[in-house]
């Protein structure tokens, strides 16, 4: 990533109407905002690399996902991505709960770019890691929360990209899942891969990765050893509660 | 083996880079298929009574409109009722694209937000819905149109080139509203009264040949006129259509596509920001 930068104008309704539009037209009232969400951003992640972002709410995390994804162009700088890459921003995104949990496993895979094929070969895989077992073949709108944390998760992580980008997903599900997911991540450790990993979660940043990113209004604070910019971004988080908290007296 | 490399920069106005655009969407087309056939599950499609309820729909509906206009309006005509059920079955093909069109991008939003794709997969995916749709009631017109002992004649090939024109001008439709909806949430709102201003402004209750001059010149403005007056000569009369409805139903067709899609690529980079 160089320079990376972006800026986006968005509604400032959340609804934004043709009603509203006409009703205000000629009295000047603005519509839109324009934010800042990446400013400047240089970051190279080798392979072999598990890359932790860290920020508070708003830092930039999941838009600087989204650009390294694809999914939204940045506007200023450029960036390079080498290998296939297998994006886990949120659980079961394409599935439909009207179908089974074998449909949205096809479903869900084509939706993350995967084939047919694809998912052909890592059907009996991702049926296994999900232990959904014969509820498989039941229409997903009967699953528990967690027994579709599972199966969305599996479809994820079972492929085997050259970069995995995961935000905030190993936040569902009961305790067992999570610790399973976690497993499965420091699995997919290799030094032919590299993943990159938003959490708010700063002990599982410190214990899967090798490299932590701090990120805060769109700019990079601090790149390095995950205890030492994890460290300073609790002392930043800290020094700001604390000047709140005086601002409150 | 060497690695793939994709590069994202920022873009200027207009549209993506086509070429690639059209192979990504390509290989998504799997994705399409399924995506529409779980939409249609959701509807029952795959079930016996989900298929009767969407033929019957409309057979009812051109039922009531047969007992008002022909019965009660004291003229009764076998082909008034093929033309009014023919016509209502097309009406339908425009009117579920346009439905299922205008929320494919705002209730794709978690597949927008979190997955890389050309978005305009999701409105072609609502146009393919909305197809399948139609199959079947074609099939169910054929039956009428037999017991009804209206003519078979070879002139009934031009519904191919017709329904052609329909599907690109369905597909269009779809598209474009697909996108004005990101921007204006109340079009979806709107809609049912678009679609009922067509359903009388068309000739679906009435026929074609039976309007004035006068009032038939300013149909010109109505997407659908030419293409719905071409449909019932060729299924129900079995006549050839004339050059002029070929003519005005292709270029809106064309227009209409041309346009949504022009707007749909040129904005679509900027859907993940808006929704």
């Amino acid at each position: 990533m160089k320079n990376l930068g972006l800026t986006y104008t968005t509604s400032i309704d959340k609804r934004p109407t043709l009603k509203a539009r006409l009703k205000t037209l000629g009295r000047g009232k603005k519509h839109t905002r324009t934010v800042r969400a990446l400013n400047d951003v240089n970051i190279d992640v080798h392979y072999g690399t598990v890359l932790g972002i860290i920020g508070s709410n708003g830092a930039g995390k999941s838009s600087l996902m989204r650009v390294i994804s694809g999914i939204v162009p940045p506007t200023q700088g450029r960036v390079e991505v080498y290998g296939s890459v297998s994006t886990l921003l949120a659980l079961g995104v394409g599935f439909n709960p009207a179908m089974t949990g074998r449909d949205n496993v096809y479903l869900g895979g084509l939706a993350a770019g995967m084939s047919r094929e694809e998912i052909d070969k890592n059907f009996d895989a991702i049926a296994a890691f999900s232990e959904l077992g014969d509820a498989i073949d039941t229409p997903m709108r009967t699953y528990s929360s967690g027994m579709f944390a599972r199966l969305a998760f599996s479809v994820a992580a079972v492929v085997e990209p050259d970069i995995l980008i995961i935000d905030e997903a190993l936040s569902t599900g009961d305790a067992k899942f999570k610790e399973k997911s976690l497993n499965r991540i420091k699995e997919l450790r290799t030094s032919d891969r590299a993943l990159i990993l938003v959490s708010h979660a700063l002990a599982t940043i410190e214990d899967i990765c090798n490299e932590v990113v701090w990120l805060d209004r769109g700019k990079l604070m601090a790149r390095g050893k995950p205890a030492e910019v994890i460290a300073a971004y609790r002392e930043f988080v800290d020094a700001r509660k604390s000047a709140s908290s005086d601002e409150d007296v | 083996m060497e690695k793939p490399v994709v590069v994202y920069e920022p873009f200027r106005a207009g549209l993506p880079p086509m070429r690639e655009y059209l192979r990504s969407l390509w290989a998504r087309r799997t994705f399409i298929a399924a995506f529409s056939r779980s939409e249609l599950r959701e509807q029952n499609f795959d079930s016996l009574f989900g298929q009767l309820w969407l033929v019957l729909n409309p057979l009812l509906l051109s039922g009531v409109y047969f007992l008002l206009i022909d019965v009660i309006g004291g003229k009764s005509d076998s082909s008034r009722f093929a033309h009014l059920t023919a016509s209502l079955f097309l009406f339908y093909l425009i009117a579920n694209s346009l439905s299922g069109g205008v929320k494919a991008i705002t209730s794709g939003q978690r597949l927008i937000l979190n997955t890389s794709f050309p978005r305009i997969m999701l409105p072609i995916s609502a146009a393919v819905v909305a197809l399948f749709r139609f199959l079947p009631t074609l099939v169910v017109f054929l039956g009428i149109h037999t017991l009804l002992s209206l003519p078979f004649s070879w002139q009934m090939f031009w519904a191919f080139p017709v329904a052609l024109i329909a599907i690109v001008m369905s597909l269009g439709m779809a598209i474009l509203i697909s996108c004005i909806n990101v921007y204006f949430r109340d079009i979806s709102s709107m809609l049912p009264y678009l679609t009922r201003s067509l359903l009388y402004l068309s000739p679906i209750l009435y026929e074609a040949a039976n309007m004035s001059h006068r009032i038939k010149k300013f149909e010109v403005a109505n997407p659908i006129f030419y293409l719905l007056d071409s449909w019932s000569r060729v299924m129900v009369h079995g006549q050839a259509p004339t050059a002029a409805g070929l003519l005005y139903s292709s270029l809106w067709a064309l227009g209409i596509f041309i346009v949504g899609t022009y707007f749909f690529l040129s904005r679509e980079r900027d859907f993940a920001v808006r929704l």
